[in-house]
């Protein structure tokens, strides 16, 4: 007998007391240390199932659990056989329904035969389409009174001949001259005079710069130079606002 | 004693006293910074002078002379920066808020300068400048590759000796002086001040030199080889120096008024336009000593 067939046999003689397994046993020391663990662990088992079983009452709540889980399945079972049957819900459903829905404001009672657009059949049809009909000639009207109106505006506005140079200079990219002589209000007459001479030397050098420009248009220094005056009109207020208030 | 004699002495003891009030409430002030390569000095002094100088090391050095307890100077330094501040207290007048600032600096230094009434002076630098003031003289000199920036009311600008730079000089009245001023690019506007131009243009570059009413007068020596445009609107133009002239311009060319041509070498030169609207404007060739 061998390893295997010892391990085999002990299922039907668990003691290790038949001829043959004693034979192996006394020559194999693995055999009879699983032999010694086996009836370790049988011994063990008696102990166990004496001082470790739950009491009745463990059993009883248990059962219990699980007939009341039966129970449920029982049912759910049952409901949905029925609803299977039956997939419409009946009408005492959809009435409680409609009346939740009521109560909620989601349903409106419905005005009994009024549609949005007038019968061509009643006797005064004509005179139910009168007011739309109104209303949109009197749109038509308005645009095309606004329409022309625009237009004139327009040729008007093109008629016009263009604002005086002198003002858009006093005024040129936000430099208002005013400001200028309002922010060296508080210096000195003299240092006043110099900043109110330079201005206009500046205004005059504009002016010129621009008639330049305009007598020689392709005259890329013309152009240079007016860059050039409002260059120094931008210096002149800069110098200004750096000035030191007296 | 005479009664006169009296007066006088009376007088002259106020006044003294006066002066020697003056010169008690004067005090010296003294800041060190120490900076990087390619520092930044910030100086605003609304009344008072300004010279900039250069020293060896990389220390910011600050003298600044105050004439009263009616202004104190506000200093600070963030990394490579340096901010000096004239601070007015109230009651200060341009004599009590006087301030004379004498700064050393190193060579790479970029200063900023801001006075009412100057004077400026900044020399021996190679760093990027600006200065600007209303009324302040301002002399920069022997500054090489560096940005000029140059702003003034009536304060005259003097720039002397001043190569490789990038110059931009506004004055709205003040007169323009350039002695040997050469670089990539030379610009001056002027409105009513004159302008006085004294080199040889560089060998390459772009001058521009223009005026509203100021004159422009422009001396160079015989070996000038630029490009030259001039015109004035309703003023003369006048050249000493016989120009060859170009085939095409971009305005007309009207005797008297303007002039259009090539001195020297063609091949190496730079470009001049020399503008005004009013002023005259007169080409000189310099006369060697």
């Amino acid at each position: 007998m061998n390893c295997v067939e010892l391990q085999q046999s002990l299922a039907e003689i668990e003691d290790g007391s038949s001829a043959g397994q004693r034979a192996h046993l006394e020559t194999c020391a693995e055999c009879s240390a699983l032999l010694a663990e086996l009836n370790l662990i049988t011994a063990a088992a008696v102990d166990l199932r004496a001082a470790e079983e739950p009491s009745p009452r463990v059993w009883n709540s248990i059962e219990f659990e699980l007939r009341q889980v039966e129970a449920e399945l029982n049912l759910i079972a049952a409901t949905a056989v029925d609803l299977r049957g039956a997939e419409e819900p009946s009408p005492r459903v959809w009435n409680s329904i409609e009346i939740a829905l009521r109560q909620e404001g989601l349903i409106r009672p419905q005005r009994a035969s009024r549609s949005l657009l007038p019968s061509f059949s009643s006797r005064w049809a004509w005179a139910r389409w009168a007011l739309p009909v109104a209303a949109m000639l009197l749109i038509a009207i308005g645009i095309y009174v606004r329409q022309n109106s625009l237009s004139h505006q327009l040729a008007a506005e093109l008629a016009k001949p263009p604002a005086s140079a002198a003002v858009s200079d006093a005024a040129i990219a936000g430099l208002n001259d005013d400001d200028l002589l309002q922010e060296v209000a508080q210096l000195t007459p003299a240092v006043r005079a110099q900043y109110a001479d330079n201005l206009l030397h500046v205004n005059q050098y504009i002016q010129d710069a621009k008639g330049d420009v305009d007598a020689n248009p392709n005259d890329e220094e013309a152009r240079r130079s007016l860059l050039a005056a409002y260059q120094e009109k931008a210096m002149l207020f800069e110098l200004a606002m750096d000035h030191p208030s007296q | 004693m005479s009664g006169r004699a009296i007066e006088l002495v009376v007088a002259g003891a106020i006044v003294g006293s006066m002066m020697a009030g003056t010169l008690v409430a004067q005090t010296h002030k003294e800041l060190r910074f120490n900076v990087g390569a390619k520092s930044n000095l910030s100086v605003n002094n609304p009344y008072g002078s300004i010279s900039v100088k250069p020293a060896p090391g990389n220390t910011v050095v600050v003298n600044a002379l105050l004439s009263s307890d009616k202004v104190e100077v506000d200093s600070g330094q963030t990394g490579n920066r340096v901010d000096i501040q004239s601070h007015l207290l109230p009651g200060a007048t341009p004599e009590s808020g006087h301030v004379d600032y004498e700064i050393l600096v190193p060579t790479d230094t970029s200063v900023s300068l801001h006075s009412a009434t100057g004077p400026m002076r900044a020399e021996g630098l190679h760093g990027d400048m600006t200065l600007e003031g209303a009324a302040a003289i301002v002399d920069v000199r022997d500054i090489t590759n560096a940005h000029v920036h140059v702003k003034t009311l009536d304060g005259p600008v003097t720039l002397t000796n001043v190569i490789e730079g990038h110059v931009e000089v506004d004055s709205l009245s003040g007169t323009v002086t350039l002695n040997r001023v050469t670089g990539p690019l030379v610009q001056v506007i002027s409105t009513s001040g004159g302008i006085h131009y004294t080199g040889d243009f560089g060998d390459s570059g772009e001058y521009r030199l223009t005026s509203h009413s100021g004159d422009i007068d422009a001396t160079v020596p015989d070996s000038t080889s630029a490009d030259v445009s001039a015109s004035s609107v309703r003023g003369e133009v006048h050249d000493d120096i016989p120009l060859q002239p170009k085939a095409h311009t971009s305005y007309l060319v009207r005797e008297g008024s303007a002039f259009v041509g090539t001195m020297g070498r063609a091949a190496v030169s730079s470009t001049v336009v020399l503008r005004s609207f009013s002023g005259k404007i007169h080409l000189r060739k310099r006369t060697s000593k």
